[in-house]
């Protein structure tokens, strides 16, 4: 069980990775997809390890809730949005793949060594999986400021938070239920406010370039 | 029965859809409102007595003390003047009749945004809390973007977006928080602050220390800290002029008020201040002296308002970071001062925009003859925000200069004298030419007679609490700072 959360815990970093790699908005929704997918396993792994001492349905249920909203209903909602704004010039990124691979590279390291200079009640095996966790969430913001479509952004925060919620996981369990589902109603919104958002930026700007937001300076 | 203070925003909000009449709307929201005021008055005058009201179920989420108080109060305040001022801004700027499902929207979503902010306000559960101001950025977004302009837009995308991430990362502290305590005590409450405050001896101070920076960073941003502030002048300036007046006196404080409850534990648990007074103190300087530059460039006076809301939160920051009860009471002071002071501003703003139809400084001049009560209330509400004595941000950025020359941060207080000093003259040199000079047009009608009258009373309140602070307010402000501090 232990090794197979290790493993989880590494495939989330590497998922990761391959969404600096994508080019297209489609390919990078599927990696999103794919990430949130061993979320829910991660999840499930936990809640059955779990099971047997502590006896807790709360995480099961969870995972139920992460499989409908991550996997399934926030990337739909994504690839709609998408295809109803869908333009044929597809660049989208400020800096070239092979040297943002590297910064995310470097943010992985600066993580490494911030997390194990710290003491107190960190033990080994927890710190390499915040170091995993972690390093998620700073690729998540390192993504969102590399790409120049407002999807890119969402998915960027998507990911941010899939790295906040493999935080809370591996760290401490989970957060209470009624926290944890707040949370997934919360990002949900926030999804779909996105999502109505770009549809009106890409309506009043012809584009959903953010570098066309440029008027408000100063 | 206290629980009514969450569930009237809720009611309101969804009220609004099954009526079609104009008139409907209006009473809905200032009734709601007004109930609003009227409950959270009601907890006030009991909590005198109880010092806690809190009920045991779902793990006692409910909970409220004077630092609570004190948040919700300015909350009901500010929003049922902020719905009487909305009668006739609305009807003057939505006249005709096919415009009634943009006021409908416009109210639902006011009472969705109030709600969140009521819910951040009584609530103890740190992850509540949280969620809750996660939603304030979700249930405002599109009143910022409002009128669907390309500014606008544009100002909802970049608010969006930067508070989400930011609050993403104060998740990342409760986290923290959470993994420090939950092992210790395996408990569901172990995300309520009571119980985190009573135990804060026995948490890792390491692992706090982590979640202080992302809580500071995270909650920062939400409050408007430089240099996370980037969304605040858009957004505020964006927003239609009421809304401004809730995001500045009403949401900045709820996400300051995290930062407080936070604090006070990390506080307790190391044993001294230092180490969040340097944070607190350096973010509340930089923001000071980063809005003091914005000011002196601005072209447009309700970015200028907002920059100044960055002043105060970094005033505000500055003076809990000192971390004395003295300083703790001033900085509650210049909450609530900042709070009815900036509400105010915004909806003369609000006023002048609707006359001028230009948000730039320069097409504005001969505001005393255009519109005498609105451009007198204005030019007042400056010299009061700016800090001119008699008005009650005067008294409170005095006490909080006290406290810190008194507790011996000579440095530090010298430098934030000098920046409120320059934060003075850098207002009263952007916004003063707007006042004199003849007016272009001089037709001399104000409307909205209901939105004058919030405008003068709260002109009077913060010239009376200028001089003369109430007992009942002494006592808020005061018991709020022992909870703080911890006595």
């Amino acid at each position: 069980m232990e090794s197979f959360l290790d493993l989880l815990s590494v495939s989330l970093l590497i998922s990761a990775f391959g969404l600096t790699a994508a080019k297209r908005i489609r390919s990078y929704i599927k990696v999103f997809q794919l990430q949130s997918l061993l979320l829910v396993a991660s999840t499930l792994t936990l809640g059955l390890r779990n099971f047997p001492n502590e006896g807790i349905l709360g995480i099961l249920f969870l995972a139920v809730v992460i499989f409908i909203l991550k996997v399934l209903v926030i990337p739909r909602l994504l690839s709609n949005t998408y295809t109803k704004v869908e333009y044929t010039v597809e660049k989208d990124f400020f800096i070239n793949i092979p040297s943002a691979i590297m910064i995310c590279a470097a943010l992985v390291i600066l993580t490494y060594f911030t997390i194990h200079s710290l003491d107190g009640l960190l033990n080994a095996r927890l710190k390499f999986y915040l170091v995993n966790a972690l390093s998620v969430v700073l690729i998540g913001l390192f993504f969102m400021i590399s790409r120049k479509k407002a999807i890119g952004q969402i998915v960027g925060f998507l990911v941010l938070e899939n790295g906040l919620f493999a935080t809370a996981l591996f760290s401490a369990n989970g957060m209470p239920i009624i926290v944890d589902l707040g949370i997934l109603i919360d990002l949900l919104t926030a999804v779909m406010l996105m999502g109505m958002l770009v549809f009106k930026i890409n309506e009043t700007f012809d584009s959903i370039n953010v570098d066309r937001l440029k008027n408000l300076r100063g | 029965m206290d629980l009514l203070l969450i569930l009237i925003p809720v009611i309101a909000s969804g009220l609004f859809w099954t009526t079609g009449s104009r008139k409907k709307l209006h009473i809905i929201n200032v009734a709601g409102s007004l109930a609003l005021l009227l409950a959270a008055a009601a907890v006030t005058i009991r909590l005198q007595n109880a010092g806690v009201i809190t009920y045991s179920i779902l793990n006692g989420f409910f909970y409220i003390d004077a630092l609570n108080a004190l948040v919700l109060d300015i909350t009901a305040v500010v929003s049922f003047l902020v719905s009487l001022y909305s009668v006739g801004y609305l009807n003057s700027e939505y006249p005709a009749a096919e415009d009634l499902k943009r006021i409908k929207l416009y109210y639902s979503l006011t009472s969705a945004f109030i709600f969140t902010m009521v819910l951040a306000a009584t609530t103890q559960n740190l992850g509540l809390l949280w969620i809750a101001i996660e939603a304030t950025t979700l249930a405002s977004v599109f009143l910022v973007g409002f009128f669907n302009t390309k500014r606008s837009l544009e100002a909802a995308w970049k608010y969006i977006i930067i508070c989400s991430v930011g609050i993403a990362l104060a998740f990342l502290g409760i986290v923290f928080l959470y993994y420090s305590a939950h092992l210790i005590h395996n408990t569901e409450s172990a995300l309520n602050w009571s119980f985190l405050s009573a135990q804060a001896g026995s948490l890792d101070s390491g692992v706090l220390k982590l979640a202080f920076i992302f809580i500071l960073v995270g909650f920062g941003t939400k409050a408007g800290l430089a240099p996370m502030h980037t969304w605040l002048p858009d957004a505020h300036s964006e927003a239609p002029s009421p809304v401004s007046a809730l995001l500045s006196g009403v949401l900045l404080n709820n996400a300051m008020y995290g930062i407080v409850r936070f604090m006070s534990i990390v506080n307790k648990n190391l044993g001294d201040s230092t180490y969040t007074g340097r944070l607190m103190i350096a973010f509340g300087l930089l923001s000071v002296g980063a809005s003091v530059l914005f000011i002196l460039a601005q072209k447009d006076y309700k970015r200028t308002l907002a920059y100044s809301s960055i002043e105060h939160m970094g005033i505000i920051s500055f003076a809990l970071g000192l971390f004395t009860p003295a300083s703790l009471l001033a900085a509650f002071f210049h909450m609530f001062n900042h709070s009815l002071t900036k509400s105010m501003l915004f909806l003369c703003a609000g006023n002048v925009l609707h006359k001028f139809k230009s948000k730039e400084i320069i097409s504005i001049s001969g505001l005393f003859k255009a519109m005498p009560l609105t451009g007198g209330a204005f030019f007042l509400g400056i010299l009061a925000i700016a800090g001119l004595p008699p008005f009650s941000i005067f008294a409170s950025e005095l006490n909080i200069i006290i406290a810190a020359f008194t507790s011996g941060h000579i440095a530090v207080g010298s430098v934030f004298t000098f920046q409120i000093a320059a934060a003075f003259a850098a207002i009263a040199y952007a916004l003063f030419r707007m006042f004199f000079g003849t007016p272009a047009e001089n037709h001399n009608h104000e409307d909205n007679p209901a939105g004058n009258a919030v405008i003068l009373a709260l002109l009077a309140a913060i010239l009376i609490t200028g001089f003369y602070l109430p007992p009942f307010l002494q006592t808020l402000f005061a018991s709020a700072a022992r909870i703080v501090y911890g006595g």
